[in-house]
């Protein structure tokens, strides 16, 4: 049985929907990201699994109870909100001891879970610090001490990397993650970062204007968009037109540039429709390094850019453009201005999707 | 986060700023400073009806009368007592209101709450008072409404005692305590409470132990504010108290304007300055107390 089933929840303001019919089933111990663009309902959706929005309609469920109508507190769900919200007037320790004491425990155990909690987020000696005298990643901690401390089924981050520098941020990432592994909660963190959801997530959730338009694992995601959006939303890729020759046994076969290519069909796709041809940079290979059974199709090098690791290629193909990413290694060819040259891919690392 | 100092030259942008300061300086020194320390200076003075000029001749005669007689001492007590009252009653009153304006995130409405606080400062305060008596006097609007409606037979006494006193100073001071609590109140950040909410806390108890200890220093400002106006007020306990509620204002009104007995009339006005002075320690004191810590 999952441990957070989402049935149907919607949420209007006025108008306009927040939230849409969003459906989604996560199981225990997951690390599950909803990933999108500002605006997209992300937050409301997390405000309403922790109780602070009321659903205009759909069911949320924990364990298999409904818990739509409980009030926050009686939820046994703990957030970590992106300002970190450390309470001001008191220091570290009684922000941590707060929920601790609502919960009646003995003064002893108090302080001994202050302990273990302040020695597990690495800030033990911190405990009569107030919340001005801490580092964003401080209060961070903090923040996610305060939550953890109470044991709380389920775990909510909204956004909680974005208010810190870059570095920090690697860094946290990467703590986070170890840390939900190690305590098994489960965990659905919010975030409009690409990087963060691939590299910390079992699965992500992507939403568009109100709507879950994919889940799947990070690898899923980025190697089978669904729906140009996502393609679009997930690292660059190119975005071709094509004409659609043939659709059988979820391929296609399409034509660009005068030639035809083989390549994976999107949903709903048939012979004759507009569509977008989607490839990776990273996917085009060059000349020589094309592979039998590949598609391919003759092009010219527009240009070529240096950029240490990887050197970029703009390719003519008809009157389209598409780019090329090469690592930059030994024996590896380098193409100049001008060259004519055949490009191609592996049909099954490209998808053709209705426009 | 911490934060930086910046030091006062440097917000200034160096000295020249300064200047511009220099006009409002001086205003309040020769039309404040200078006046008030004159009028304590010659409540050491010995009290000669009808002279006002201030001598070498030390004396603490003044406060001494007022310290022994009860006449005086009992007025110091009942300043004091209500100012505390109105102050409580102004918070009870004001909190609710400041927190509903503080909470209204809809502007159009925001503004039409806002108006409505500001509104009621804007009539002069004895034509407020007047109005207040015409509602509450023995045959003022409510009384005559009950006696109208046979459900007393006397009026009742609103008016010319305590009661309307506090009713009248509520009325005139409420607008400042909900102006010092509105943004206190809307600089605690909603997800301290929503914060609170999912750690465990009930509504009641995430407004106890998060809103308002947050709230407290508009409860202080604001409740200091209330005081010193309170305690200060002529008018009002003049009009609603009708000179029966006998309060240190009405006693230097009638030392200096009515006996033209300046310096006892300074040395009762010495003692209200004194009795706000106080007032403002209290205040830190509790300021400190109630900040855990934060300075
Ligand atoms: N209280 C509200 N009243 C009216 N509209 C709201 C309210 N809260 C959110 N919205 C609207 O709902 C939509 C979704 O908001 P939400 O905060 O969930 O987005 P988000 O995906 O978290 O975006 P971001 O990445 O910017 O935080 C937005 O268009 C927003 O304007
Ligand atoms: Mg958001």
């Amino acid at each position: 049985m999952s441990d957070i089933r989402l049935v149907n929840l919607t949420k209007s303001y006025g108008e306009g929907n927040a939230v849409s019919d969003v459906d989604l089933a996560i199981e225990e111990g997951e690390f599950f990201s909803l990933l999108g663009p500002s605006g997209c309902g992300k937050s409301t959706t997390l405000r309403m699994i922790a109780g602070f929005v009321r659903p205009t309609s759909g069911r949320i469920l924990i364990g298999g109870d409904d818990i739509t109508a409980l009030p926050p507190e009686r939820r046994d769900i703990g957030i970590v909100f992106q300002n970190y919200a450390i309470f001001p007037h008191m220091n570290v320790a009684e922000n941590i001891a707060f929920g601790l004491k609502l919960r009646k425990l003995p003064k002893a155990e108090i302080a001994r879970r202050i302990e273990d909690s302040l020695r597990q987020v690495g800030l033990s000696g911190y405990e009569t610090r107030y919340q001005r005298q801490l580092s964003g990643g401080e209060q961070q901690r903090v923040a996610l001490a305060r939550v953890l401390v109470t044991e709380p089924r389920i775990l909510l981050l909204d956004e909680p990397l974005s208010a810190l520098d870059k570095g920090l941020r690697e860094e946290m990432k990467f703590w986070i993650k170890d840390l939900q592994k190690k305590l098994k909660i489960t965990t659905i963190y919010v975030t409009h970062d690409q990087d963060e959801a691939l590299t910390m997530s079992d699965r992500i959730g992507v939403m568009a204007k109100s709507r879950i338009v994919q889940v799947g694992t990070p690898q899923e995601i980025y190697e089978r968009p669904k729906t140009l959006f996502v393609t679009s939303f997930i690292g660059h890729s190119n975005v071709v037109d094509v004409a659609v020759r043939r659709v059988a046994d979820g391929m296609a076969v399409v034509a660009l540039g005068g030639s035809e290519l083989a390549s994976r069909a999107g949903a709903g796709l048939a012979e004759g429709a507009a569509a977008k041809l989607v490839v990776r940079p990273e996917n085009i290979l060059i000349g020589t390094a094309l592979r039998e059974g590949d598609a391919r199709l003759p092009a010219t090098v527009v240009s070529e850019t240096y950029q240490g690791a990887i050197v970029r290629y703009r390719l003519a193909v008809g009157d389209q453009e598409i780019v090329a990413e090469r690592q930059n290694q030994a024996h590896v060819e380098r193409f100049a201005p001008g060259t004519a040259v055949t490009i191609g891919w592996a049909p099954d690392w490209s998808e053709t999707l209705l426009a | 986060m911490r934060r930086r100092g910046v030091s006062i030259s440097e917000a200034f942008g160096g000295f020249r700023l300064w200047w511009l300061v220099l006009p409002a300086f001086l205003f309040f020194l020769a039309f404040f400073v200078v006046p008030v320390l004159s009028l304590l200076a010659i409540s050491f003075n010995k009290t000669v009806p009808g002279v006002v000029t201030l001598t070498d001749a030390f004396t603490l005669d003044n406060f001494v009368r007022i310290f022994t007689r009860p006449l005086y001492y009992e007025a110091i007590l009942r300043s004091i007592g209500l100012g505390v009252v109105v102050a409580a009653v102004a918070l009870v009153l004001g909190y609710p209101l400041a927190f509903l304006i503080a909470k209204t995130e809809h502007p159009g409405r925001n503004t039409a709450l806002m108006i409505l606080v500001l509104a009621s400062m804007q009539l002069d305060m004895v034509i407020r008072m007047y109005g207040l008596m015409v509602l509450m006097g023995d045959t003022g609007l409510i009384n005559s409404a009950l006696i109208g409606l046979h459900l007393i037979d006397e009026p009742l006494p609103l008016m010319y005692n305590a009661f309307g006193v506090v009713v009248g100073l509520v009325q005139v001071t409420l607008p400042f305590m909900v102006l010092s609590l509105v943004g206190i109140i809307r600089a605690i950040h909603p997800s301290l409470e929503e914060a609170a909410r999912s750690l465990g806390a009930s509504r009641g108890e995430a407004f106890r132990r998060v809103v308002l200890p947050l709230s407290m220093p508009g409860i202080l400002a604001g409740s200091l504010l209330v005081f010193a106006l309170s305690i200060s007020s002529y008018v009002v306990p003049a009009l609603m108290g009708g000179w029966k509620v006998v309060v240190l204002p009405i006693h230097i009104y009638q030392q200096i304007a009515e006996a033209g007995r300046w310096q006892f009339g300074a040395a009762v006005a010495a003692i209200l300055f004194l009795t706000s002075l106080v007032a403002v320690f209290v205040y830190h004191r509790a300021a400190v107390l109630t900040s855990g810590g934060r300075t």
